[in-house]
């Protein structure tokens, strides 16, 4: 797990002559040669930018719809509600694959091949049953007594969704959101098949062009994967803060 | 500052009852304690009249106003919590102006309530604090405070003390109590401590598997019990229980006369409650530890028994006859005698001391 990452970033910044060596970490020789070949000469920028909104796009609506999905499974008692908790799952009980076809005729339909909602709706579709099986859980370890004297306290359920509960699940939110923008920046499936044009694709496609039939520019290939995980990195470093325990410490007792 | 009244109340959750339908009016600026052992419904009564628990059945009225289908905000009463429930991201001024602001309520007029709520708790250096620095007497003062600020008309207490040490427990008990009079605002206060019911109650209802076993104020609870469960359960230690047999009444027929066959007593006058019932047969005699006197003169002791355990609590001394602290009998004495391990000690019973409960457990 960790040499091919070390490997992509030591032979991209420092160009190793390929296979006949073993890289080492520290590169003996440093060039940003193939960054700017990539940024310059290659489309990966459009990329770049396609992939960010799509992820970003995915996790939020993803978000704005699990949030109050996950309360409404943990808070609120209707008829069949564990039935249908459970069955939101049967979502991950077809490969991506088999839904691919029946998904593409119905998005031709709706004049939504080609078009970077697509991915969002398909990102979300496949983020949304987790993140709210997770929310829920983390709702479910709030003491309940914090709720009950919001409520005493004359907060309506929204309110009390956003002013106590949601702050308070702080770290399950970073969680979900991460989890939604991970795998909508490495899905590759569908961004493969919906989008057509290539102002249009994510990196994960994008990128694969660079690898051609006969030859590979492993200095560009590498620069491209390590310039991909920056985000992801960078993501990690901003909303990894609100994963701290003891949230709740002082609540009760 | 309410008339709280709960007409043929019940709850139960499925199949199981909690609470069987029971009347209760808590007056004006009472402080009403219900106690019972846990899982006798005392917390689900509590969380009926907050509103955070739907009555099965009966209708809860508070100055007059049905509040039985009514929002917990919208029934003028405010919960303190066994365990808190303070908002952990919020400071204490936050925590306290709440459900001001969910009142609608300005944000100037709301820092003076805070402000003067805070002024009666000491809570006005910690304003600014979250409750993850403060200590558990501090959670518990701002927790109250919450409660305080919102103006109820009912003050409710789940278990307030409960996670408190023994020390903070007793100075919380004091505050409350203090509290409840300088506001003079009726407070429902839910335990399981006899001694909190004791020492804070107006009046006291004892519950025990969803019923009201007795309502009166402490004295009359500890002094005239209307059965054997409230005789154990009011006081500490506990009313000895034991079995017996009454053998007749005295010549002023208020009296039975009753054989304790393991304290090996015969005759033992003991009031009756209802002199003119015909009482006869097998009956519990419950005596209370303070009522076994010791005997100075072991020529006039009624009975003796052997001291086993003695815990000496520095103002008086229990004395226990066996090491079951189920079946022992519990004498206390005052703390100059000192009895050794193994010794017999003579005992008189005091005067018109003693209760005769019938085999259903009610007083005779």
């Amino acid at each position: 797990m960790r040499r091919p990452l070390r490997w992509s970033i030591a032979l991209a910044a420092g160009l190793l002559v390929l296979a006949a060596l073993v890289p080492t970490f520290f590169p003996q020789s440093f060039t940003l040669e193939h960054f700017e070949k990539l940024l310059s000469a290659s489309d990966y920028l459009t990329y770049l930018v396609n992939s960010v909104f799509v992820s970003v796009l995915s996790a939020l609506v993803t978000l704005v719809l699990a949030i109050p999905a996950s309360y409404a499974f943990f808070r609120l008692t209707f008829r069949g509600r564990e039935t249908l908790y459970r069955i939101i799952l049967l979502a991950y009980a077809f490969p991506s694959i088999v839904v691919l076809i029946p998904l593409f005729a119905t998005f031709a339909r709706l004049g939504l091949v080609d078009t970077r909602l697509a991915l969002v709706l398909v990102n979300v579709a496949f983020a949304l049953p987790f993140a709210i099986w997770m929310l829920r859980s983390f709702f479910a370890s709030i003491p309940r007594e914090i709720e009950e004297a919001a409520r005493l306290d004359g907060g309506a359920p929204l309110t009390v969704l956003l002013r106590i509960m949601i702050p308070l699940t702080a770290p399950g939110i970073a969680a979900v959101a991460i989890f939604a923008f991970v795998t909508s920046w490495t899905e590759y499936v569908f961004a493969s098949v919906m989008i057509l044009s290539d102002a249009k694709r994510t990196i994960p496609v994008g990128f694969s062009g660079i690898i051609g039939q006969y030859q590979v520019d492993w200095g560009l290939l590498l620069a491209g994967a390590s310039l991909a995980i920056l985000p992801v990195v960078l993501l990690f470093a901003l909303i990894g803060r609100w994963f701290v325990t003891g949230l709740t410490e002082g609540a009760v007792k | 500052m309410a008339v709280t009244q709960l007409q043929q109340v019940s709850k139960a959750f499925g199949p199981v009852k909690v609470i069987e339908p029971l009347d209760l009016t808590v007056e004006r600026s009472e402080f009403l304690v219900v106690v019972g052992p846990s899982g006798c419904g005392k917390s689900t009564l509590l969380r009926m009249i907050a509103g955070l628990e739907e009555a099965t059945s009966g209708t809860i009225l508070i100055d007059g106003e049905d509040v039985t289908r009514k929002e917990p905000s919208e029934r003028g009463v405010a919960m303190v919590f066994q365990t808190y429930a303070l908002y952990p991201h919020m400071t204490v001024r936050d925590n306290m102006a709440f459900g001001l602001e969910m009142a609608g309520v300005k944000k100037p007029e709301r820092e003076v309530l805070v402000g003067k709520a805070a002024a009666t708790l000491q809570l006005e250096a910690l304003l600014d604090r979250k409750p993850k620095q403060l200590s558990g007497g501090q959670r518990q003062r701002v927790a109250i405070g919450r409660a305080i600020v919102r103006d109820p008309k009912v003050f409710l207490f789940d278990e307030p003390l409960s996670n408190l040490d023994a020390e903070l427990r007793a100075q919380m008990r004091l505050e409350i109590a203090k509290l409840h009079r300088e506001l003079g605002v009726t407070m429902i206060y839910v335990t399981h401590d006899q001694v909190e019911a004791m020492t804070l109650a107006t009046r006291i209802v004892v519950l025990r598997d969803g019923r009201i076993e007795q309502i009166g104020p402490p004295s009359e609870l500890y002094a005239n019990p209307d059965n054997t469960f409230v005789a154990g359960f009011i006081g500490s230690p506990r009313m000895n229980l034991l079995e017996g047999r009454i053998i007749g009444k005295d010549p002023t027929g208020r009296k039975a006369l009753i054989d304790v066959p393991s304290l090996q007593l015969s005759g033992v006058p003991v009031p009756l409650r209802n002199p003119g019932a015909d009482v006869q047969g097998a009956v519990t005699f419950g005596i209370r530890p303070e009522d076994l006197i010791l005997a100075d003169d072991p020529a006039k002791a009624d009975f003796t028994m052997t001291c086993e355990i003695v815990e000496d609590l520095g103002s008086s001394v229990f004395l226990y006859n066996t090491t079951s602290r189920e079946n022992a009998v519990v004498a206390e004495l005052p703390r100059a005698t000192n009895p050794g391990h193994g010794e017999r000690v003579p005992y008189r019973i005091a005067p018109d001391a003693g209760f005769v409960f019938g085999t259903d457990g009610k007083r005779l």
